[in-house]
């Protein structure tokens, strides 16, 4: 890596035309990167040293799961119906999750952004809380919401939106504070009122990241709402755990493929709806 | 004389009432589907106060006894999530090597290899998880090799599109004076994305905490596995103080990754 090409080797083979080879390299590369890249191999080693993982009874295993993948890939359709329902309430839980975030994660970004609130250690405690609701994986939510609600979509779409909300707050807050100091102005000065410059000022200007914003959550969403049946709520999750260890291979692998297709769908429609923003 | 002037442009004006439109659709259909109401919710909101005030409430520290093995599950969780992005971020630069058609020296394979990439990629972490510890039993080993798929898969699909983004003109350059395969990749490839690579590969670690977790809730050990098991041994004040834990771990390898990442692109 240190073959850069320096002035001193061109101008000692100048005089004389040898066939000396040039190296080809970047001159300005960043120093920081071998020391990154070495320094992440060593953690690796370390940490792979740490696990202490039996990597022998791994590989005596590797058999068993082509097994288990041929057996998953013998779908049973006989309990299509209720892999149909399952998926449909999985789907249902993340929009309707997501929707409610939308709602909340507007009215807390207006807060959390600065040049709206205005009021500078309001939209830092408003941000730093949602760090924190972040910061938490959203199974876990779905987890103690589960322990507060009872078992059903509710906890599902409570603690999805806990999430989701902090998520929306600080990516809305994010978008609200590029708008420019001058077109804020420019309303307020007309007299306009706080909250008309917020629908007819804020939200245009932030519209079309709205909804890649959206679309990116949706995203996310759905994968975490197939898995929360696996931490106990319901959906195509709980499907795909319960028939897993009761050795039902057929229909989890039904239910696998079902969750891979609506993913793959979500995933191309918000491809096709970020290349037209674009 | 006092005739309004619009402040949105009416095309404008349509795109935000079909969305709205749209979203009340979405939300009715969903609401009853669910029969997920807000306002019973809201009316049984005392019971849900009561248990957060009383049962969760002040958090508590766990038994002195168990408070090393607790900060030695955090280890195991970060170590997990280190590991398995490292081993799939080496593995999946030379599969994405294969994936752009552009550097790949079979193109035509290059479609196959996104294809498998794709399908790995958009089944959840924590289903892999689960297929796995169906075939090769509970452990730690099995949740590394769950996290790898998906972290693998993921990385193979940024490196194609960093590499589509960045390397053109470079690699043409280089096949037009007849370079092989492994010094366009090592003339061309590297030096332009190995920055977006890295980017990436610090993205992935920050999902991976997340997905170490849960997965570790499931019977991958480390935090996850230890917090699941204060909940069901319903100690929630303890559990608190550990779902603390784990946001503090997630933010200090946020604020870690957004201080690399700054490093990395000057």
């Amino acid at each position: 890596m240190e073959n850069t090409l320096t002035n001193s080797d061109i101008y000692t083979d100048s005089g004389n035309l040898s066939p000396r080879k040039i190296t080809v390299g970047c001159k300005d590369k960043n120093k920081f990167i071998p020391r990154f890249m070495i320094g992440v191999l060593l953690l690796a080693v370390v940490s792979l040293v740490y696990l202490n993982i039996d990597w022998l009874k791994i590989a005596g295993r590797i058999p068993q799961i082509g097994t288990v993948f041929f057996k998953l890939a013998h779908f049973d359709f006989g309990n299509i119906g209720l892999i149909g329902s399952a998926i449909l309430e999985t789907v249902s839980i993340a929009v309707l999750s997501l929707l409610y975030s939308l709602v909340l994660g507007i009215v807390f970004g207006m807060l959390a952004a600065r040049n709206i609130t205005k009021i500078k250690w309001f939209s830092v405690a408003t941000q730093s809380f949602f760090t924190f609701l972040r910061a938490v994986p959203t199974p876990i939510w779905v987890l103690l919401m589960l322990v507060c609600l009872g078992m059903g979509p509710e906890a599902g779409v409570a603690g999805l939106c806990v999430h989701t909300t902090a998520f929306f707050t600080k990516s809305f807050a994010q978008s609200f504070e590029s708008i420019s100091d001058e077109t804020l102005e420019a309303l307020e000065v007309t007299g306009t009122g706080r909250l008309s410059v917020f629908t007819n000022a804020v939200i245009p200007a932030a519209f079309s990241q709205i909804i890649a914003w959206t679309g990116m959550r949706l995203e996310t969403n759905f994968s975490e709402c197939a898995i929360l049946g696996m931490v106990g709520a319901g959906g195509v999750g709980f499907v795909i755990s319960r028939n897993l260890q009761n050795y039902q291979y057929g229909t989890a692998g039904l239910a696998i493929l079902f969750v891979f297709i609506i993913a793959y769908l979500i995933e191309r429609l918000f491809v096709a709806i970020k290349k037209k923003i674009q | 004389m006092n005739k309004k002037i619009p402040v949105i442009a009416k095309n404008q004006k349509i795109v935000y009432t079909a969305f709205i439109i749209v979203a009340i659709i979405l939300f009715v259909l969903t609401s009853l589907y669910t029969k997920f109401n807000i306002f019973t919710l809201l009316k049984n909101s005392d019971e849900f106060w009561s248990f957060i005030v009383n049962d969760f409430l002040p958090p508590a520290l766990p038994k002195a006894s168990s408070i090393g093995g607790v900060l030695s599950s955090v280890l195991v969780t970060l170590a997990l999530a280190m590991a398995s992005t490292t081993v799939a971020a080496i593995l999946a630069f030379f599969v994405a090597l294969f994936g752009s058609e552009k550097i790949s020296p079979f193109p035509k394979l290059a479609k196959y290899v996104r294809a498998v990439a794709t399908f790995l990629r958009n089944i959840p972490a924590l289903v892999w998880a689960f297929i796995l510890f169906s075939s090769l039993g509970i452990g730690t080993g099995v949740g590394f090799v769950a996290l790898c798929i998906t972290s693998f898969a993921f990385m193979v699909r940024a490196f194609v599109e960093t590499m589509d983004d960045v390397s053109n003109d470079s690699v043409e350059s280089l096949l037009t004076v007849g370079a092989g395969f492994p010094q366009r990749v090592a003339q061309a490839i590297v030096p332009s994305c190995l920055s977006g690579f890295l980017s990436w590969f610090l993205y992935c670690i920050e999902v991976n905490i997340r997905a170490s977790t849960i997965v570790g809730m499931v019977g991958g050990g480390g935090v996850g596995l230890t917090l699941f098991s204060y909940i069901k041994g319903f100690q929630y004040d303890v559990a608190l103080s550990i779902i603390l834990l784990i946001a503090l771990m997630i933010i200090v390898v946020d604020r870690i990754t957004a201080m690399l990442r700054k490093e990395l692109q000057k």
